[in-house]
């Protein structure tokens, strides 16, 4: 297995307990808001300390590793450009020891490559939603992460940028060839993009595997978190 | 019944507006039917002493703060800890004990036989960090809280995204905390200062000497009399304003430059 967590944390009333495997590909963690992905993955990232258990990364158990020892990619929620730098010096931020050259041609190769290298002297605030992401993207990648995990990229999008995006992503996981755990409670996003899904519900991984046999799962909480209901309620907010 | 409420605000307002205004304008305008008095005030180089020492004792002050201030103002931004409200509250503890009775206590510390004072090679008493300290223990609660209210006002994301590009925990701090808090730093800090200068209570307490101008404007309308004291007051207040507007006007560029990116 390329990513393994066995973990406990418990954080005010919350209680997380998650035991999850990954392989290399394309993995959306799917689940209602308040499951506790985003702790999850923070967990992942070494940003929150699980109070038991251990985050296994190429067989390597990397539990005690501080975030920047594990060389793992990470995208928060609403990306958390940083504010005061310029998209350039943004997406070079990982990269201070790189020589000032080596630097400067890999953020414009990456910026080539997702399309931002026009941006390059823009500050955030004059950035769109998508451009954000974009730049939030290449700020992951050009440290060449081992994993890279994103929490929620697509929610702060319209429809249209949405679509494009997920294309993007698509393509910069096969294109970087790296492992991506991408979290999300959006079913039309695991349909899409996902080579595995796994379900977290109450803390919990629930299940996983490929989305179309989810579907046929007898665990009645998967069930009903992919009924109908859901689904609808899906479409509705898309129509509004 | 918007209207009256409108009228209510204005009134009330324009009632506080006034009376911190009209005791400032009044004591600068008073000046200019006494010119003579003010010329002789500005042009007496005892006076400039001692408003020189004021500002340079404030300075070093401020120094202190930033420097001891910044990393318990982080500190208590991003962690929490047992004990966490016990320390917000000995910040805090300057600003609501009577000056005098601050420096009484300083005294009591940095005094020929206090804990400190026995053993220092500096000499407090009577002399420019005596108001140093002085000046440092009212205007210290200022700059933390500020400061701590800018890195409070950072996004924690921005810090955990920066760990997880390489970089250590101090280097976060000061290529992301320090820059986005920046403002709140200056402005923290031009607050202590002025609060530094204006500080006469602690200062008169454990140094009356070296004289600063607070200590100046009181001795001499004690020994001579309102009108000596107020050319000296109306030139603190002029030259105060002036650093105020300057400095007003430094942050309000810095504002225009960010908007631009």
């Amino acid at each position: 297995m390329f990513l393994r967590v066995r973990a406990e944390k418990k954080l005010g009333n919350f209680r997380l307990n998650a035991d999850f495997e990954m392989d290399r590909g394309y993995w959306v963690l799917l689940g209602p808001t308040g499951a506790g992905k985003s702790v999850f993955l923070e967990i992942i990232a070494g940003i929150i300390r699980p109070d038991r258990g251990e985050v296994r990364l190429n067989g390597a158990d990397i539990t005690s590793l501080p975030p920047e020892k594990r060389g793992i990619g990470f995208v928060p929620q609403d990306y958390a450009l940083f504010p005061h730098l310029n998209v350039y010096k943004n997406i070079g931020y990982g990269l201070r020891k790189v020589e000032k050259l080596e630097r400067e041609r890999r953020v414009k190769e990456i910026a080539e490559k997702l399309g931002i290298a026009h941006l390059l002297d823009r500050k955030p605030a004059r950035l769109s939603g998508g451009e954000r992401q974009r730049v939030a993207l290449a700020r992951a990648l050009v440290i060449q992460p081992k994993l890279l995990l994103l929490d929620e990229p697509l929610s702060a999008v319209d429809l249209r940028t949405k679509g494009v995006l997920m294309e993007m992503l698509k393509f910069v996981q096969r294109d970087f060839e790296v492992p991506v755990l991408h979290v999300t409670h959006d079913l039309m996003e695991a349909a899409l993009l996902a080579d595995e899904v796994a379900v977290m519900l109450n803390g919990r991984i629930i299940e996983k595997g490929r989305l179309k046999d989810l579907f046929r799962s007898k665990n009645e909480e998967v069930s009903d978190f992919l009924s109908a209901r859901n689904l609808l309620l899906k479409v509705s907010e898309i129509l509004d | 019944m918007r209207l009256i409420f409108s009228a209510v605000l204005a009134a009330l307002s324009s009632v506080i507006l006034l009376f911190i205004l009209l005791p400032i304008a009044t004591t600068v305008t008073l000046q200019f039917f006494n010119f003579d008095e003010f010329l002789k005030a500005a042009s007496d180089p005892a006076v400039w002493t001692v408003i020189l020492t004021t500002y340079y004792a404030a300075l070093i002050s401020t120094f202190i703060a930033v420097v001891f201030g910044t990393p318990l103002a982080y500190l208590l931004a991003r962690y929490s800890f047992p004990g966490k409200s016990l320390v917000e509250g000995i910040v805090d503890l300057p600003v609501v004990i009577p000056h005098t009775v601050a420096g009484i206590a300083l005294l009591v510390v940095f005094g020929s036989n206090g804990i400190i004072g026995n053993f220092s090679p500096v000499r407090f008493v009577d002399a420019l960090p005596g108001i140093v300290v002085a000046m440092l223990f009212v205007s210290v609660p200022i700059y933390i809280n500020q400061a701590k209210e800018g890195f409070a006002s950072i996004d924690v994301r921005l810090e955990h995204v920066a760990r997880t590009l390489g970089s250590s925990p101090s280097r976060v701090f000061i290529t992301i905390s320090l820059p986005l808090s920046i403002r709140h730093i200056l402005a923290g800090a031009i607050m202590s200062w002025a609060r530094g200068i204006s500080e006469f209570g602690a200062v008169v307490v454990i140094a009356y000497y070296p004289m600063i101008a607070p200590t100046l404007i009181y001795e001499r309308y004690l020994s001579q009399g309102l009108s000596s004291a107020m050319p000296v007051a109306a030139i603190l207040i002029l030259l105060s304003l002036a650093v105020f507007v300057a400095l007003r006007v430094l942050m309000g560029r810095e504002d225009v430059s960010e908007s631009q990116g």
